[in-house]
């Protein structure tokens, strides 16, 4: 048993403290930032879930009401319903992302970049608009009916605005970009020779596909199913705006307590704080799965 | 085991010939290699036998099956990959089973065969590591083990010791070698070092633009060389042009032009029959002269040249002497042995005898005006090159 001792040099101190001091100052505007308008609102939605509920405002008397309303199952509906969209948005981004992904992680260098920024384009027009424009596209007598219409493949116009079907079609639209560019950034790091390597193994492209690339991008399909999942699970715009109004989804119920009157603050409050503790819980699992398989191999 | 016969291969990449009209045939169970300066088409050749690319004319024959058309992973061969390709996010074990896995074998017996290969390749107490954590000779032995496990006709070997440095890559040659007696099987190897080509091979082709320029066993190419290209490439040696000036019996006489309208006569044996008047090139191995500040005894199977001095390298295993006759210039290497040389060193600028045997000189049917041979590579720049090569072993 060795014991070593470590003698502190006093400049080493000095120069340590010096390097902390500047992280602080460096990062201190951020952190002032955050602190006002992200950590105190949220210490306000939490001592407001615990309050009483007043027509247009709040009493300040302590009342564990909203919470037992949300426990209740009351509004499992809701949640059930946003859970599932945000799933199917996720997988529906992930089939049709990843294809998309690897072709351009596999184009010539030159082209690669020009296939992003058709990729990032959508991100210059506003959410609003484009989401008016799919409601234009896709309304009783719009474009798209028109078309199938004039094209005689169908007799009647279909009645897709204002159904789960015509949530689904815009959160993947709106969604796939976030899917697309971290899988291509996985994607492309990988060497294409060790599909050679497979094939010459005896796998064939499928195979090899399922053995080799997937497991690799592995990582990329976390991140592109995070970055699609958690604000397709909280969506409000898309599924008010083109959404069906009889079954509504976890967003549009926190805004119509704060909207409508009676006023229920606490229950939107309470009902925003279970939806965050239940993203954090997935977002904790995921990483901590993603970081065990990670250990595993440097292990 | 199975021969590999290779007919009339052709393989282009957008109007340039990567691959020219090859034919070859490999014996069962022999190590042969591909051997030529980088762009010569040697790897193209090999991706072909692999499956990765497919000729535009040609046919590639294993045994008596046609593989020309077939994808990699129905043939029967296997590929030791120049960055070995391990696959990162799978254990040691798990790369060498990789093969098996795809072919669904059981899995106590697949247990059984990659903890076999393992130990063939000395690797058994790392099978729980991932690629990232061991070292570049071991992902070279596990390379092997992942190709050879599936029992493979052929394996092909496409630069496998680039990414290695000197010593390891002078242990892997002899690991490779060791590891071929024991499988048995054919090994394909593709390389642009000489000499590693030179001391791992049973037979060899020489390269160039797509063709191949002279196969056979490595010391048959070194001592009899078909052409200016191939006494080039493998190996040193001194080129000189010259004219037959007669012939008797088995022995030819050439005249060499050393500048100012003056020769040298240089005597010969010969492979081929030369005609009285004919142009060609001698070929003489700097090792086979030898070097002296005294005149030899005169004998009649000699040769003998007076020269001087003009460059001396000093290489530790030997010492390079550059030495002008006229305005020849001849390369000879001389080995530091005291019971040959119990004097005082040459010095720079001193008159010096070479002399070798008759049948040390080798005649080539070819002349080039310049002696810049197809690989870009002159005389003049050759101890650079050299250099490189010996580096090896």
């Amino acid at each position: 048993m060795k014991h070593y001792v470590y003698i502190q040099n006093p400049l080493e101190v000095a120069e340590r403290k010096r390097k902390n001091l500047q992280s602080w100052i460096l990062t201190a505007p951020a952190m002032i930032w955050l602190l006002l308008f992200f950590l105190i609102p949220y210490l306000i939605v939490i001592i407001y879930s615990f309050l009483t509920p007043d027509i247009y405002d709040i009493k300040f008397e302590f009342s564990l009401d909203a919470y037992r309303q949300v426990f209740s199952g009351a509004y499992l509906q809701p949640f059930l319903i946003s859970f599932r969209m945000a799933f199917i948005t996720t997988i529906a981004c992930l089939i049709l992302g990843y294809p998309v992904a690897y072709f351009i992680a596999r184009a010539k260098e030159k082209t690669r970049n020009t296939l992003l920024v058709f990729i990032i384009i959508p991100f210059w027009t506003n959410l609003i608009i484009r989401i008016f424009s799919w409601r234009i596209f896709l309304a009783y007598n719009g474009v798209l009916n028109d078309i199938l219409m004039n094209l005689h493949l169908i007799q009647q116009p279909l009645e897709i605005m204002r159904t789960d079907l015509a949530v689904a079609l815009v959160m993947v639209y709106v969604y796939l970009p976030y899917m697309i560019l971290p899988l291509y950034s996985v994607i492309e790091k990988i060497d294409f020779t060790l599909l050679n390597a497979a094939m010459d193994l005896g796998a064939n492209e499928i195979k090899a596909f399922f053995k080799v690339t997937l497991p690799l991008s592995i990582s990329g399909i976390f991140a592109g199913g995070i970055l699609v999942f958690i604000p397709a699970l909280g969506a409000y715009l898309i599924t008010q705006l083109v959404g069906n109004q009889k079954s509504l989804y976890i967003g549009q119920v926190i805004t119509y307590k704060i909207k409508n009157i009676p006023r229920n603050w606490p229950m939107a409050s309470a009902l925003s704080l279970v939806l965050l503790m239940i993203v954090t819980i997935l977002l904790v699992a995921s990483y901590l799965i993603f970081m065990h398989r990670r250990r595993r191999k440097v292990a | 085991m199975e021969e590999i016969r290779i007919e009339h291969l052709t393989k282009d990449f957008g109007g340039f010939t990567a691959v020219d009209d090859v034919s070859l045939v490999i014996k069962p169970g022999e190590l042969y290699s591909f051997l030529g300066p980088s762009g010569c088409g040697k790897t193209t050749l090999l991706r072909m036998i692999a499956g990765f690319e497919i000729p535009r004319e040609g046919r590639i024959i294993v045994g008596d099956q046609d593989i020309t058309q077939l994808p990699p992973y129905q043939r029967q061969v296997n590929t030791i990959f120049q960055n070995y390709s391990l696959f990162p996010h799978m254990t040691l074990f798990d790369n060498v089973a990789f093969g098996l896995r795809i072919k669904k074998i059981a899995k106590a017996q697949i247990k059984e065969k990659v903890r076999d290969m393992l130990a063939l390749v000395k690797m058994s107490d790392q099978a729980d590591k991932y690629p990232d954590q061991i070292s570049g000779g071991q992902k070279q032995r596990i390379a092997i083990a992942r190709a050879l496990i599936n029992e493979p006709k052929v394996l092909l070997l496409d630069e496998p010791l680039a990414a290695l440095d000197l010593k390891l890559r002078q242990h892997m040659l002899i690991e490779l070698m060791n590891i071929h007696d024991a499988v048995g099987i054919t090994f394909i190897y593709v390389t642009h070092d000489q000499s590693e080509a030179m001391s791992i091979s049973d037979r060899m082709a020489v390269m160039s633009k797509g063709k191949i320029i002279q196969q056979g066993p490595p010391d048959d190419i070194y001592e009899r060389p078909a052409s200016i290209f191939s006494a080039f490439f493998i190996g040193e040696t001194n080129l000189i042009t010259g004219e037959v000036t007669g012939i008797e019996d088995e022995y030819v006489q050439i005249s060499c032009p050393k500048g100012n309208g003056e020769f040298v006569e240089i005597d010969s044996t010969f492979h081929f029959t030369p005609n009285i008047g004919q142009k060609l090139t001698l070929s003489l191995r700097p090792e086979k002269i030898a070097i002296s500040r005294y005149k030899p005894r005169q004998q009649d199977d000699f040769n003998t040249l007076k020269g001087v001095i003009e460059d001396i390298l000093y290489l530790g295993t030997h010492t390079q002497y550059i030495v002008r006759v006229g305005e020849l210039k001849f390369r000879v290497f001389s080995q530091h042995k005291r019971v040959y040389f119990d004097e005082k060193a040459l010095d720079w600028e001193e008159p010096v005898w070479l002399f070798w045997h008759d049948t040390d000189t080798w005649l080539i049917d070819e002349v080039t005006e310049d002696a810049t041979d197809d690989s870009g590579i002159s005389p003049e720049s050759a101890p650079y090159h050299r250099t490189s090569k010996r580096s090896m072993i």
